[in-house]
Parts: C-alpha cells; structure tokens; sequence
C-alpha cells in the first residue's frame, strides 16, 4: 500500500512540474534539470541519444533535492554546477553528481539589504573573464561574486523592481540585465556604473501595455540585442539604441538565444520558434510542454554527437532536438 | 577404366578452373571494396567541407541581414544633405531676422533720443514762457503799486 501511494505522490508531483532551468555538463554528454520542487537531475544525453536507447535512457540518472525552492537558474563552469533558486547560490561538482547521496561543495548569499526576507535569484551569469559569477533577482541588484575567493565584489544598483535576465556582452565586457521595471541595462564591469539604458516599452514599435512592461528574456550578440516579454520581442541595435526588427508573435517570450544566423525562442505556447534577423519567422517546431521556459544548446566541443536543442518548461519533460526541425524525443522527470 | 580415369581427371579440371575463378572473384571483390571505402572516405571529406560552407554562408546572411536591419532604420531618418540643406537655410534666415531686429532697434534709439530732444527742447521753452510770464506779473505789479502810491 505504502508503495502505490508513493507512485501516485511522483505522478502527482510530475503532474504539477515546472522544469525552470538546464544546464550542460562541461563534458557534454549530460543534461542537468532544475524545477520547481527544488530537484535537479541528471539526464544522460549519450545514452538517450544512442542507437541502443531504451525507454530508462529517457529518465534521469540522478535526482536529488538541491535546494528547498524552486531551482530557478543554472550555469555550469568547466568542473561544477551551479544552481541557485531560493536566495541561494549551491555549487556542485559534475564528477560526484552522478553518485546517489551527492552533498553541495559550498554554498553562498549575496549580502542582502534586509535579512528578514531573503529574495529569491532569478538569472545566474558567468563572467569567464573575471573568473566571477553574476547573481540577479528579486532584490533589484546585480551580485558580483568570484568564484575562487567566494567574496562578493560588487554590487550594480539601478533597477527598481526585481531582474529576471541577464546577459554578457564578451568583448567590451559589459553585462546586460532586463527585469520588472521594463528597462534594459547595460553595465561596464570595470567601473561597475550603468552605461546605457533602454526603456523598451517607452518605444511605440515594441510596447504591448496590456501584457505589462516587463523584460522576460534578454540574449546579446555583440553589437545586438534580442529581448522580449511583455512588450514585442524586439532586435535592437545597442550602440544606437534603436528598435530594428519587431518579431511578430503575440506570446510574451521567456527564453530567447541567438543562433548561427538565427533567433531562437519559446515562451508561452508549445513551439520554439526559429526567426531570421529579417523579422520572418523560419519555422515553428512544437514541443511536448504547454510552455517553455528555458531553451539550451549543447555546443560542448567534446561531443559533438551530443549535439542538440533542449527545451522545457510547464511540464515534467525536456523535448531534445537533434536537428532543428522537428522533436525527436523527449527525456522525463 | 580408362573412361573413369578421363572422368576424374576432367572434374578435377573443372573443379581447378572452379576454384581459379573464385580466387579472382575475391581478389575482385576486395578490389571494388577498397575503391567504395576510399570513396566513402571522400564522401565524407566533402560533407565536411560543405558543412564548413554552410557555416560561412549562415555568417554571411546573417551579416547582410543585419545591414538590411540597420538600413531600414536609417532609410526612415532624412537624408543628411537635405537636413544640412535645411539647417543652412535655417541659419541664413536666422541671421536675416537678427539683422532686421538690429536695424529696428537703432531706428527705436535714434527715435527715442529724437523723442527727448524734442521733450526736452519743449520742457525748456515751457519754462522760459513760464519765466516770461512770472517776469512780466512783476513788471505789471511794479507798476501798478508805482501808481497807487504817488508822489510822497
């Protein structure tokens, strides 16, 4: 009896999933989920991609309870995982993570303003350069933390309401950040001041006010920008601050990417959406999830044949893409 | 005997001329296998040289959509030389209106100082008619109390 009850408490709870965040081990050849319980697990994406692939494949290696809130972000570094959801940032280490009873290396807080509520962390940020990782999230500030000292270095105070993306402009380095407060910010690491400001929904071609102001997603490429959420999912050209390309899609999008010659993107509804630069929409492949949340490319250079498109959200599955074109299957909690 | 003996000699003839045949069969067949293999080699070599093509021509549409991009963009702000055109007009007009205000206001200053000069010239012949006149009431009284009063 004890028994079925717990089979019915896991289909409950895969029922009411939200996978919010993935990210690729540095090898390439797994795929670590993080959703709304507080669980991640491991998938093995050269299993489930094998030509001997079985229905187990399918499922994970490992789940284990990371963190007591949702696990809203994730970024691996070239050893550990890093997830963070409740205020918290955990570290993990790839290697040891496949084992059952697998314990965090460390784990660190920002300093918060107040410690009475601790707000939760939305967007996690790698900063090779730097050796540093970015924290963002409810308290409406960019963290700067360095990975090897563990000593929070710099706080960017601009935002007044709390930051859901962020993103990194390589060559300069600035960091791109996009929450609430509908505005886009550009910070200069080095003199850790806001740079430049773009209040998307201030410009007539993009704004949508019955979907609200706020920046969902955020991805930059150099001199461009790609954001969406409330207002249309815009390109932007940076250094002169203006709206270029209006992709036609009513749905707030929650996740956007750049790729190759392409705009990838999901959000609300069940496809991931390819785009030209042009504005024209190349495809539309649909997902087995209601609506996405989180897209990611295996671009791991150590295997190639690892190489794929993972989307998940508002359900228990990650759909994994090997071709960009159609699902090819899907991996589940 | 001797038809036996010709049968068994012709069997083992054939069954040479037999294996003959099979030897080159195989030396045939692993001929024709090497040349598939070294074309599945180049078969992959071009696809890997293609895939590299196509790399480079993503690249290249993305660069040109990104003109086009910031093309329509700038196709919607005006033309620079007819805004310069505009900006010089604009300015050759401006100063023509400063001119014309100069010249209004030194005409307004010279009228002005006309304006007192005139006052003023007035105001000084007011005052010597007054004089004049205070001048004259005195002579009148003078006389006047001259004859009242006679001789002593």
């Amino acid at each position: 009896k004890p028994h079925r009850f717990t089979e019915v408490f896991q289909a409950l709870q895969r029922l009411h999933m939200t996978i919010f965040s993935q990210s690729v081990s540095p090898c390439g050849k797994f795929l670590a989920a993080g959703n709304n319980y507080g669980q991640i697990a491991i998938f093995s994406l050269s299993a489930a991609l094998s030509s001997e692939a079985k229905e187990e494949s399918k499922k994970p290696v490992v789940t284990f309870q990371a963190h007591d809130g949702p696990v809203y972000s994730m970024v691996s570094t070239d050893r550990h995982l890093l997830s963070a959801g409740d205020g918290e940032v955990k570290a993990w280490l790839w290697a040891e993570m496949l084992k059952k009873g697998c314990k965090e290396l460390w784990h660190r807080q920002p300093p918060y303003r107040t410690s009475l509520e601790v707000p939760e962390i939305n967007a996690l940020l790698l900063v090779p350069k730097e050796n540093s990782l970015i924290l963002a999230g409810g308290d409406c500030q960019l963290h700067t933390m360095d990975l090897e000292t563990g000593t929070f270095t710099r706080v960017l105070r601009g935002h007044t309401d709390y930051i859901h993306c962020l993103a990194l402009r390589e060559r300069s380095p600035e960091v791109l950040s996009g929450g609430e407060d509908g505005a886009v910010r550009l910070w200069d690491l080095r003199t850790a001041k806001e740079v430049q400001t773009i209040e998307v929904y201030k410009h007539e071609e993009c704004s949508r006010p019955h979907n609200g102001r706020w920046i969902g997603c955020l991805a930059t490429d150099s001199d461009w920008m790609v954001c969406g959420g409330g207002p249309a999912l815009t390109l932007w050209h940076l250094r002169s601050s203006t709206p270029t390309t209006v992709f036609p899609i009513r749905a707030p999008q929650k996740h956007v990417t750049f790729y190759q010659d392409l705009i990838l993107s999901a959000g609300q509804g069940r496809c991931v959406n390819q785009w030209q630069l042009s504005g024209e929409l190349k495809a539309q492949v649909p997902g087995s999830s209601p609506g996405l949340l989180s897209l990611s490319l295996n671009q791991q250079p150590a295997a190639p044949e690892c190489k794929v498109l993972t989307a998940a959200g508002n359900s228990c599955r990650v759909d994994v893409f090997t071709n960009l074109g159609y699902r090819a299957f899907s991996l589940s909690f | 005997m001797l038809s036996t003996l010709s049968q068994c000699e012709f069997s083992m003839g054939k069954t040479l001329l037999v294996y003959d045949m099979n030897l080159r069969e195989m030396e045939n067949y692993e001929k024709i296998y090497k040349e598939i293999e070294c074309s599945i080699a180049g078969a992959h070599e071009k696809i890997a040289e293609c895939k590299k093509q196509i790399l480079q021509a993503k690249r290249i549409r993305k660069n040109r959509q990104e003109y086009d991009a910031l093309a329509k963009v700038i196709q919607h702000h005006p033309d620079r030389h007819e805004t310069l055109k505009e900006l010089e007009a604009l300015g050759k007009e401006l100063e023509h209106l400063s001119h014309i205000k100069e010249s209004v206001e030194d005409k307004l200053e010279l009228r002005r100082k006309q304006f007192h000069v005139l006052l003023s010239t007035i105001h000084e012949l007011q005052q010597t008619l007054e004089n004049d006149e205070k001048l004259s009431e005195v002579e009148d009284a003078q006389e006047a109390s001259m004859e009242t009063d006679p001789k002593p």
